[in-house]
This record gives structure tokens, sequence and C-alpha cells, in this order.
């Protein structure tokens, strides 16, 4: 019997060591390039200011709004409850922590679309899905939703229908513009946020 | 009552199926096994149906309450129900289900054991409130993940064991 | 990928018939390594009975080498895992509240559901113990509230908090866990004439 316990015991042995040498970097789910290219060309991953400003209103909780330009732009003014993930550090892994988090819907903006595509673009690449990009960014949404423009006279009911929900939405937005300062409170969607069907709280 | 020599399977045997049963959890479930939740779960719900305004005011307690199911309706409370079949069916196989027992010390009475059990289970009721978990769900599965807390709880729950056996040494043998 | 459920690879639907399965597994290997037993459990304490080390130190080294390997061969996403958030004080205070608990009683709720399956009324007693102490933090919870949500850290691994990957501690612990299971071995071997007399 002892014989057993001494094999088992080196064999243990030698697993655990084993797992000293695992530290490979996590491989990402790559996608491949025809696919990736196929969804480039697609416009599904736009979405509209309209679609965006809608669901912040709704205060849907599934949405994470990302805001890939530098810290000083961030500062100064950006949506509400946005993440601040400037392009260049797109890639870092405190960065990784804001993505793939099961159910939340991820939408990359910036003053137009050029960086948010970049930004949706590797992230897919990373095999990121539920990935969005603001159609026209920050610029279109001040067009839209923080001035819209009032339709001509006999322009369809529904332009009137649409201006009336901006006009409501620019009130939403403006009106809590004063709360704007403190967007330091960001971490909304937290890493790890694993909510199944378990009991929270432990054991 | 000294007849037989009961039959355990090896432990470290034991220790691998149970390892690899952690394992098979967190893999399906991305969760560790736990066993206090369902007594927690079985409080909130015996709250909820003696008073429910109480239950949701207590603020421990609203936590635990959905508007669409019962608190008892939660992964603990299943798995827990699985740990009492999968330890019938062991004793049965094994032959260890036999009349209702006490089992003690015989230097003590069954009446100082039922006590020690009935304030042995008080506390570690409380306990394992603040500690978030029980042995198998913050020590056990915690460590297994790696998680500070469940190190801690580990160490401090077998640690506090080993301090006070002494005192209490009578209990057991 | 694994965790199978939060990756939606098994759908939640299925959660609480695997639930009631892994908890009959668990039961059963609890029950048949000698768990059912009150002073079986105890034996740790008082160097008569090691089950409890030799079972839980196996699982967790285990569990810990087997999910490094799984995590490795891209088998379980390990940034998908439930990780027990760390509240420092209350949890340092709860485990020893705990470790009085389980000298007392001689059972922790897991090994007590199966020792109850088969009969023992010290377990019924401790899990009546259970609901008692939880009902009394439940009522008594707004005396503590403040301290019960103290000293969070968030849900910290070893390897967070000191930068060490987690190979380093699987491989300690399996070293202090194998050691022990020798030293114990030996200390048996001792007093091996009281082997026999502590089987329950």
């Amino acid at each position: 019997m002892n014989r057993n316990y001494i094999f088992l015991t080196i064999l243990m042995l030698l697993l655990a060591a084993g797992t000293l040498f695992l530290n490979k970097e996590p491989e990402y789910n790559q996608i491949k390039p025809e696919k990736l290219l196929w969804e480039i060309i697609q416009p599904t991953r736009y979405v509209t200011t309209d679609q965006v400003a809608k669901i912040i209103i709704d205060k849907d909780p599934t949405l994470e709004l990302v805001d890939v330009r530098d810290a000083e732009s961030f500062n100064k003014f950006s949506l509400t409850n946005a993440v601040n993930i400037p392009l260049d550090s797109l890639l870092a892994p405190s960065s990784q922590d804001y993505f793939g988090l099961p159910g939340v819907k991820v939408v990359f903006y910036a003053n137009d679309d050029i960086k948010a595509d970049q930004a949706w673009v590797l992230t897919r690449r990373m095999g990121y899905s539920d990935t969005y990009v603001l159609k026209g960014g920050l610029n279109h949404w001040i067009e839209t939703i923080i001035q819209p423009k009032e339709p001509s006279a006999d322009a369809s009911e529904d332009e009137w229908a649409l201006f009336e929900f901006r006009k409501g939405a620019q009130i939403y937005f403006t009106g809590a513009k004063a709360e704007q300062g403190s967007t330091k409170k960001a971490k909304v969607t937290v890493k790890r946020k694993k909510k199944t069907a378990v009991a929270a709280g432990g054991c | 009552m000294n007849n037989n020599k009961q039959h355990y399977i090896n432990p470290y045997l034991g220790g691998v199926l149970l390892g690899i049963l952690v394992l098979l959890t967190v893999y399906i479930t991305g969760r560790g096994l736990g066993a206090s939740g369902a007594v927690k779960s079985a409080v909130v719900t015996t709250a909820d149906v003696i008073s429910p305004a109480h239950a949701e005011e207590n603020a421990y307690y609203s936590k635990f309450i959905s508007d669409d199911h019962s608190p008892m309706y939660t992964w603990l409370v299943f798995e827990s129900l699985g740990i009492f079949f999968g330890g019938l069916l062991s004793g049965i196989i094994f032959g260890r289900v036999k009349k209702l027992r006490v089992e003690r010390s015989p230097k003590i009475t069954k009446k100082t054991r039922l006590i020690a059990a009935l304030i042995g289970g008080i506390l570690f009721g409380i306990g394992s409130q603040f500690g978030r978990g029980c042995s198998s769900g913050a020590a056990l599965s915690g460590s297994a993940t790696f998680a500070l807390g469940g190190v801690i709880v580990m160490l401090l729950l077998f640690g506090t064991g080993y301090a006070i056996a002494w005192f209490f040494k009578k209990l057991w043998i | 990928m694994g965790p199978l459920i939060p990756n939606g690879i098994i759908g939640g639907g299925w959660d609480f018939v695997i639930a009631l399965l892994l908890g009959i597994a668990f039961g059963f290997i609890l029950e048949a390594s000698g768990f059912s037993s009150s002073r079986n459990i105890a034996g740790v304490f008082y160097g008569y009975n090691f089950v409890v080390l030799r079972v839980f130190f196996t699982a967790v080294i285990v569990a810990m080498t087997g999910l490094l390997f799984f995590g490795y061969f891209g088998w379980i996403d390990l940034n998908k895992i439930f990780i027990l958030p760390t509240y420092l004080a209350p949890m340092i205070f709860g485990s020893v509240v705990m470790g009085f608990g389980f000298l007392l009683g001689g059972f922790c709720p897991g090994t007590s559901y199966t020792a109850i399956a088969i009969g023992k009324l010290d377990a019924l007693v401790f899990t009546v113990g259970l609901f008692l102490g939880i009902f009394i933090f439940g009522e008594a919870f707004p005396l503590f509230k403040d301290f019960y949500y103290s000293g969070y850290l968030g849900n910290v691994t070893l390897t967070d908090v000191t930068g060490i990957p987690p190979g380093w501690f699987a491989f300690a612990f399996t070293i202090i866990a194998l050691a022990s299971f020798w030293v114990t071995m030996l200390i048996e071997k001792k007093v091996r004439k009281n082997i026999k007399e502590y089987k329950f």
C-alpha cells in the first residue's frame, strides 16, 4: 500500500509543479479574417443616437458605453455612465474586464465614427461579440439629441414624432447636465459580474 | 453497539473524487459547491411566510426575496437536497442507515451532546453569514478557486477549532 | 468552453437538475468518506481521525491543479468563474465563530445533511441550530449591518492580492498537503492501537 501512496504523491507533485509553467497569456477566440471582413461590410454594428438615447432613458442596465477618446476629451464631455477606454489602451488587460460580459451590449463612440469603428474591429477580432458603434459619434449626438432641429412644416408624421422624442431626450440629457461632472462613478459594469440563478451571498 | 467495523472509502480517494466534483461544478456552473445557503433560504422563506411585511423590511432577508419565485427556488436548495439523498444512498449501500441515534463520546450524556450540537449549530449559522459561506462553500470551493476570502475562512475555521479543541475534549474523547 | 451555464452552452432550465445531481454526488462522497459521523469529523482536532484533513486537502489540491490545467487547455474561461468576495473583518469574525460551532457541533452544514440521512439525531439538532443561528443573524442584522459590509476588498484571488501566479499557490499548497499526509500517517502508525478504536 505504501508504494501506491508514494507513486500517487509523486504524481500529484508533478502535476502541481506543472501548474507553475502554465502562465500562458490568454488566447483570444480569434475570428477568421473572412468573417471579420463580412461583418465590417455589414452596417449591422451601427446604432443610432436615437437608439442609444432611448436605451439610456429606459435605464437599461445591459448597455455599456465606451468612450474611446483620450481622457481629457472624456472629462470635458461624455455620455452618462460611460467608461473611458482610450483607443491606445484598448488591449490592456485591465480594459479586457469591460468586454465579454454576458448579456452586456457594448457601444463604442468617439467624436465621429472612425476611432469607434477601429475599436469595434479590434475587439471583434479578439472575439468579443455584442459590440456596436454609435453612428456619427458625439458630433451626431449633439446634432440630434442635444440640439435637435425642428423639421420643416410639411415633413412627415414620423419625422415630427422623431423630433418630439429628441426634444424629450434633450431635456433629459441637458437637464441632467449639471451632474455631468461626476463621471467618475462610471464603474457601473464591474468585472466578474456573474449573476446566474444561484443564490448570491456565498455558500 | 460495538459490532461493526464501518466501511469507509479511502479518504484520499474521497478527496480526489471531491476535488474532481468541485472542478466539474465550476466547469458547469461557474461556481463551486455550497451548503449553508439552503438553510438561509429556508430562514428567509419562513420569515416571508410568517410575516411578509417584516421580511421585506429586513435589510438582510429582503435581498433574497423575489416577486416571481419562492426564496427556496435556488440552486443551493436543490443541491442541498441532493446532498441529503446522496448521503442516504451511500448510507444505504454501506449499511449505515439505522434508527435515530445520538452519536457522542461515552464520557458525556446524550443531553449534553444534543445541547452542544444545538449551540454549535447556532454559532455556525451565525458565523456562516458573516463568513459568506461555510466549509464547503467558502473554505473548500473558495480556496479551490484561489479566492482570498476562501483561504482566510479555511485557515481561521480550522485554526480556531484547533485552538479551542483542548477545552472541549470531553465532548469527543 | 466552460463555465457551461454562464456561457449559455447549457440552458438555464437545466440549472436545478444539475444542482440536484451534483449535490447527490457531493453527499455520496461525503458520507462514503465518513463525514456523516461527528466523531469522525472532530477527530482531526484531536489526532485520532484524520479523515477531514485527508479528504479536504486532497480535494483542494486536485481542484486547484485541475482548474489551472483546464484554464491552460482552454476548457474553461477562468475570468468567468465566481470568486468569493472578501470582506476582511466580518469574514475573520465569522470564521472564528464557525470554528467554535464546528468544534462544538462536530458538523458543518453539508455533512450534517448526510448525517441526518443516516439517522443521526445530533445532526438534526445541529441543523435546527443552523436555522436558529441564521434567523438570529437576520433579525439582529440592523445592529451590525455596517460591520457586515466592512473590509470589502472585492472578488479578489490570491493572485490579485499578491501578484504571485496561481500555479505557485497550487504547488505550495500541494507540498503542504502531501507533507501533512505523510506526517499524519507516521503519527497514526505510532499510535496504531488507537486507530481501530476510533472508527465510527
